[in-house]
């Protein structure tokens, strides 16, 4: 009875540190994706819906240059790439994604060129829609690029494990864990530099920040680039196995990562780079952690009851403080 | 930060439609009921002025979707070009597409040649119900049949106004409905049902394992729950305890309710009735925690494309078979598909699909050729010969049919069981395979025609589901 008991605990702590790392693994991909929205917003204050397209577009680009061995837009081989039926190693793969988000970073600027920087002026509103219309401009490229299979990652630890006493901590977990807190860092250290304090300016008042000098036209570029490059390292994360698409990008559950990351920002505040950090988390583990021990109730829940319980979150957040849990309350003069 | 409360309540709503849309299910719309047109006119004119067409002294009578000037007859495709099954069912229409140019190319049939006609509904109910209204209009702009239409909730959706206008539908949806004359009465169900399939993969799992446990995954809607019912019949019919009855529980973008309920349940089999992304989500997580178990699904959980470049490739070839209605590519019966295709398609990769397509193919033209033999292409008689008895014979794709007005006589009972070998894994295009490389899906063909026991005699009381409303 005894062993009974004791092997039970060990498989609750088990499943229990499983369940865990899978949701900071989770909450890591929100926190960028999340940073990605959190960047712009904070540069342009416009919210970016075309952050799912974009996401899985710089996802396309890692296949494109780690698998294809092609560039993306271009009919020239990547010379970096692993021969025919190589896997890169650790090293190539990582500078392969670092590639990719200077790709990203570009088709970022160009977004923000040809669609964004003309609405300059024009309400906000107007503004957020023509990301929608980004969204929908861009996902023909990416369906055509993976309609007919699913395109690989390459990533080099495929879905490899580790083994924590009984339980299996895959290896793609822990690298998105540590994307997310490179990337977190890298963001925070930014905003503290001169040229994030501008960036923080324009986002106050554009007019004032013009006047003291601050090009925002730059920060605008700026604020695009980054906020791209962010989202297609969450595409490349996201696309890790175990994560759903298994170490691919997917056009069936690809397309629906913004989306996911929506709670996020609204719990953590829509201009707050340490709300992301925190609502990235926050959500991820009420996701996972109610996925898991409420699943004997799954019948009474209802299908897919975890999937909403962000929005639940969300919509208490936004009951008791509009502007998330870090965001700047709107001033209004009465 | 002033316009910050309106952009706050626009991420709300949008995080709420995105929920609405995230949730996966198969909601089919009682949109299609009495939507379409008046159509108790289309009886056979053959003595109008320009219906008829002389052909080899004899004269057809016609009606919709067919230019009896010209000798052509148009065939629609409603298919999911852009949507969850994209992958499989743009593979399945080029295959219809090389069909058709083959036949055409040969000369038709007594002069007579097909136009395809193909429409996209990305699997959204709504759109899919706009495509059969401009497919099924009353003038040559319309079709004469439908030779594919995608999916269990967009066939449901149409089945009422396709009898109304007597249209056949050949689905791409293999539900237990469609062989019911009260439901499907112009939806030629092609092959077996999910329900079947089912029936026949649970049988074949539990001979895999000792003591068989099984697990059931199914997805809302027609599909998983017809998927889900058969693997219960088999369940109930051989004595296997089912462990986890997930039937409809696969909803929503997070899984890990279902994951954590699959892989404490003690199963060793595993039946899915899944979209290849849910299966590929669930499965990787399932083999990353360490469960280990058979697995098997109905079409298509499984896809080839998908899972193949997935980073649970060597996985899948170790624990998943996959269920089938057909040969796969480069298997013996399908060397007129391979001929053909690549000779017209070099470019194009190697598929599985194409047999689908080409099976499709073979349907129509047998109720086509069969249609001008009569004198009669009215949509009407399309509809009388198709329930008459007339048999259709695949040629070893699959396994024959005729359409009686007899639910347990229009059932076809075999299957397919495919081995999943990811080291023979090697898609490359037609025109660059040899005899030394051929090219495979890495899908091995373990039965073929498969008949389990409790399949072969089964009675059925009618479909496995109730269509939904």
């Amino acid at each position: 009875m005894e062993d009974l008991l004791l092997l039970a605990q060990a498989s609750a702590s088990t499943t229990f540190i499983q369940t865990l790392i899978k949701a900071l693994a989770l909450g890591s991909v929100y926190i960028m994706m999340g940073l990605g929205f959190v960047i712009i917003f904070k540069g342009t204050q416009v919210l970016n819906f075309a952050a799912s397209a974009l996401s899985m577009a710089g996802a396309m680009f890692m296949s494109i240059l780690i698998a294809d061995g092609g560039i993306p837009f271009l009919p020239f081989d990547n010379p970096l790439a692993p021969g025919d039926g190589e896997t890169a190693g650790i090293p190539l793969w990582l500078l392969t994604i670092a590639i990719t988000m200077v790709l990203a970073a570009l088709f970022g600027l160009v977004i923000e060129r040809l669609a964004i920087r003309p609405m300059i002026g024009q309400p906000l509103f107007a503004m957020a829609v023509i990301t929608l219309g980004v969204e929908i401009a861009i996902r023909p490229f990416n369906i055509d690029a993976t309609a007919l299979e699913g395109r690989s990652l390459g990533v080099p630890w495929g879905a490899e494990s580790w083994s924590l006493g009984d339980a299996l901590v895959p290896k793609s977990y822990v690298a998105a864990i540590i994307m997310a807190l490179i990337a977190g860092a890298i963001v925070i250290v930014f905003y503290r530099s001169r040229f994030g304090v501008a960036m923080r300016a324009v986002a106050f008042d554009q007019e004032a920040a013009m006047a003291q000098g601050i090009n925002v036209a730059r920060v605008f570029q700026i604020a695009w680039a980054l906020g791209v490059a962010l989202a297609a390292l969450a595409g490349i994360a996201y696309g890790m196995a175990p994560f759903p698409p298994g170490g691919s990008v997917s056009q069936e559950i690809h397309p629906v990562l913004a989306f996911r990351v929506l709670p996020v920002i609204v719990l953590g505040g829509l201009d707050s780079v340490l709300g992301v950090l925190f609502g990235g988390f926050a959500i991820a583990l009420a996701e996972v952690f109610a996925g898991q021990y409420l699943s004997q109730y799954g019948s009474t829940l209802g299908p897919g009851y975890s999937t909403i319980v962000p929005y639940v979150v969300m919509l208490i957040v936004l009951v008791v403080r509009p502007f998330g849990l870090f965001g700047t309350p709107e001033i209004r003069r009465v | 930060m002033k316009r910050m409360r309106w952009l706050i309540a626009l991420v709300a709503v949008f995080s709420l439609f995105a929920a609405a849309c995230g949730s996966d299910g198969d909601s089919s719309s009682d949109g299609g009921g009495d939507g379409g047109d008046t159509t108790d006119d289309t009886s056979s004119s053959g003595d109008d002025g320009d219906d008829g067409a002389m052909e080899e002294g004899g004269e057809v009578a016609t009606d919709f979707g067919v230019d009896a000037e010209n000798k052509v007859i148009r065939v629609g495709v409603n298919g999911d070009l852009t949507g969850p099954f994209a992958a499989l069912v743009n593979e399945i229409v080029t295959g219809q597409e090389v069909y058709w140019e083959v036949f055409n190319e040969n000369g038709g049939y007594k002069g007579w040649t097909v136009e395809m006609e193909t429409l996209d509904s990305g699997y959204a109910t709504d759109v899919g119900i706009q495509n059969y209204e401009t497919l099924a209009q009353e003038s040559e702009e319309g079709v004469l049949m439908i030779t594919e239409n995608t999916g269990s909730p967009i066939t449901a959706a149409i089945a009422e106004d396709a009898a109304d206008d007597n249209m056949l539908v050949i689905p791409l949806s293999w539900a237990s409905l469609w062989p019911d004359p009260e439901f499907g009465a112009t939806i030629l169900e092609k092959q077996a049902t999910y329900c079947v399939e089912s029936i026949n993969g649970v049988e074949w799992l539990s001979t895999q394992v000792d003591d068989p446990k099984l697990a059931i995954l199914g997805r809302p809607g027609e599909y998983g729950e017809d998927g889900s019912a058969g693997a219960k019949i088999a369940a109930e019919e051989l004595g296997i305890e089912i462990v986890y009855d997930g039937t409809g529980a696969v909803a929503g973008d997070d899984r890990t309710g279902v994951i954590a309920e699959l892989t404490g349940s003690g199963a060793n089999i595993v039946w899915t009735t899944l979209t290849p992304g849910e299966l590929l989500d669930i499965f990787g997580n399932a083999v990353s925690q360490g469960f280990e178990a058979t697995w098997s699904g109905n079409t298509p959980s499984f896809s080839y494309p998908v899972m193949m470049p997935s980073d649970f490739a060597a996985e899948f070839d170790k624990y998943y078979f996959q269920s089938a209605f057909n040969a796969p590519w480069g298997a013996p019966g399908t060397e007129v598909i391979v001929e053909e295709m690549t000779a017209r398609r070099p470019d194009l990769n190697i598929s599985d699909g194409y047999t689908v397509g080409w099976i499709e193919g073979i349907m129509a033209e047998t109720l086509i050729t069969a249609a001008i033999d009569a004198g009669d292409m009215t949509r009407e008689n399309m509809v009388a010969l198709a329930t008459s008895g007339l048999e259709v014979d695949f040629m070893g794709l699959s396994a024959p049919q005729s359409w009686p007005n007899d639910y347990n006589d229009a059932l076809v009972r075999s299957t397919w069981i495919f081995d999943v070998d990811a080291e023979a894994f090697n898609i490359i295009p037609m025109g660059e395979a040899t005899p030394e490389n051929p090219g495979s899906s890495g899908l091995i063909p373990l039965e073929q025609d498969y008949i389990g026991t409790v399949a072969a005699d089964y009675v059925f009381d009618g479909p496995c589901i109730e269509p939904s409303s």
